[in-house]
């Protein structure tokens, strides 16, 4: 019993460690998948200029589930099925922080609103902002959750030989 | 369509309270009254539907404006600038959605319009046999008449050609119909078989395109207005191809003194003009008149 119990008290503490390092990790993805939409989007408006929903639907599958479905939620806003707001969009997206979502909200509601020109100026605007935000959630990352990983080890450990 | 353009409220009231069939047109001013237009009386759009008391009648605003807009161009504003340089937009069952705001002009060029500051939803309807009056006066025993069609905006001129091309299609197999649709308004719901089509190009070019590619024996085409449209018009003519053509004017006084149709008139290229109004209702017949402008076909 005394083993079970110590068992359970080590994975728990791995488990914290895994949702914290998670969390990072999704923050950390959730950045680059932005980017390369937004990239796509600037490039595809001028050539292509084909239409916002069809491009966001083409988006890589691969990249479009590290968007923690901001893609779905803009989709369905398109469609007339919801609102532009943060608690439609960003329904899937709790790692994101409140700041962090109304900069987001602010780029989707600039989306297809002007013309090739000044869609694109506004386009490679958010982007210098999202890639400051992707070297920032890259750092967090290398600080926060590996450490958060390694400490969750370390107390797991901790409490094991306290128990024994 | 509708539905997917306007706000759910306002989509709402004119689907239930609204006979759609009739209305012709809606109009939205930024902090103004929307105004509805039905069977060709302008009323002010309220909870209840059509009215003519100013004080139930629903305000635009301009975000109203703007989202409808917005979503009229499939939510991707820059993929239709070239439309909204000319003023309007089109969809794709051929609503025209005119547009008012402000244009942003580079060294003389449109760039732009922005600030958009009131639309009017123009709804087309197909009436089945509204050109049937002035067919037997177009389609002759010689063939079929250069015409040009005369009335003021929001007569049914775009209509009466759709239903005539939908009537050339029902009785004449044989005749290849060119249709030249500038605004992707004429091709929505043509039941006929034998026509083809080239969308979103000038006059000039359509006409010079397709009578070297497709050879048809008519060219039908809308709102005729531009010096190049009259050079298309008359390289039409020396082509062998018969022209249908609209053009706006209240009156055939008006038209025969309009400078840009001189040549024209002068040169008898068209050997009909049939003269719409909206007296009884969008496409009443005010006459049809020959090249000499005496009168074949008198009002109704």
């Amino acid at each position: 019993m005394k083993y079970l119990f110590i068992v359970i008290i080590f994975c728990l503490c791995l488990f914290v460690g895994y949702v914290i390092y998670t969390k990072y990790n999704k923050r950390k993805k959730f950045y680059s998948a932005l980017i390369m939409l937004a990239e796509k989007l600037s490039v595809e408006i001028n050539f292509s200029r084909e239409r916002l929903k069809i491009l966001i639907e083409n988006f890589d599958a691969g990249t479009k589930k590290n968007l923690l479905g901001i893609d779905e939620g803009f989709i369905s806003y398109l469609d007339k099925k919801n609102e532009l707001t943060i608690s439609d969009i960003f329904s899937k997206a709790n790692c994101l922080k409140q700041d962090e979502k109304e900069f987001i909200l602010l780029f989707l509601k600039t989306l297809g609103r002007s013309d090739v020109e000044n869609q694109t100026k506004e386009i490679s605007s958010f982007l210098q902002r999202f890639n400051e935000k992707k070297e920032e959630t890259e750092k967090e990352f290398k600080k926060y959750g590996s450490l958060s990983l390694k400490l969750s080890v370390v107390a797991g450990l901790f409490f094991t030989i306290l128990l024994i | 369509m509708l539905s997917k353009i306007l706000p759910e409220k306002i989509w709402g009231i004119i689907d239930r309270k609204v006979n759609l069939k009739a209305v012709n047109e809606i109009r939205f001013r930024t902090d103004k009254p929307i105004i509805v237009c039905v069977s060709g009386k302008n009323y002010f759009l309220s909870e209840n539907g059509a009215t003519s008391n100013l004080s139930s009648a629903l305000f635009s605003s301009k975000i109203v404006i703007e989202d409808i807009i917005f979503r009229a161009s499939e939510c991707s504003i820059y993929s239709v600038n070239e439309q909204i340089k000319k003023g309007f937009i089109v969809t794709e069952n051929g609503v025209r959605i005119g547009i008012g705001g402000n244009i942003v002009e580079e060294n003389g060029v449109i760039k732009t319009m922005t600030n958009f500051s009131s639309c009017n939803i123009r709804i087309p309807h197909n009436v089945k046999n509204c050109s049937l009056s002035a067919f037997p006066f177009i389609v002759t025993e010689n063939g079929i008449e250069n015409t040009l069609i005369i009335s003021p905006p929001g007569c049914g001129k775009t209509t009466f050609l759709k239903d005539f091309v939908n009537q050339l299609g029902e009785r004449n197999n044989a005749l290849n119909v060119l249709l030249l649709d500038e605004r992707g308004e004429l091709d929505t719901k043509l039941s006929s078989n034998f026509y083809d089509k080239i969308s979103f190009c000038t006059k000039k070019v359509g006409f010079e395109n397709g009578i070297r590619s497709l050879s048809p024996d008519l060219i039908v085409t809308d709102e005729v207005g531009q010096e190049e449209d009259i050079d298309a018009i008359l390289y039409a003519s020396t082509s062998g191809v018969k022209v249908l053509a609209t053009t706006h004017a209240d009156s055939i006084e008006t038209f025969c003194r309009k400078p840009l149709f001189q040549k024209l008139i002068q040169e008898k290229i068209f050997h009909r003009y049939v003269l719409l109004s909206k007296r009884n209702g969008p496409g009443t017949f005010e006459g049809i008149y020959n090249e000499n402008f005496s009168r074949i076909l008198n009002k109704f």
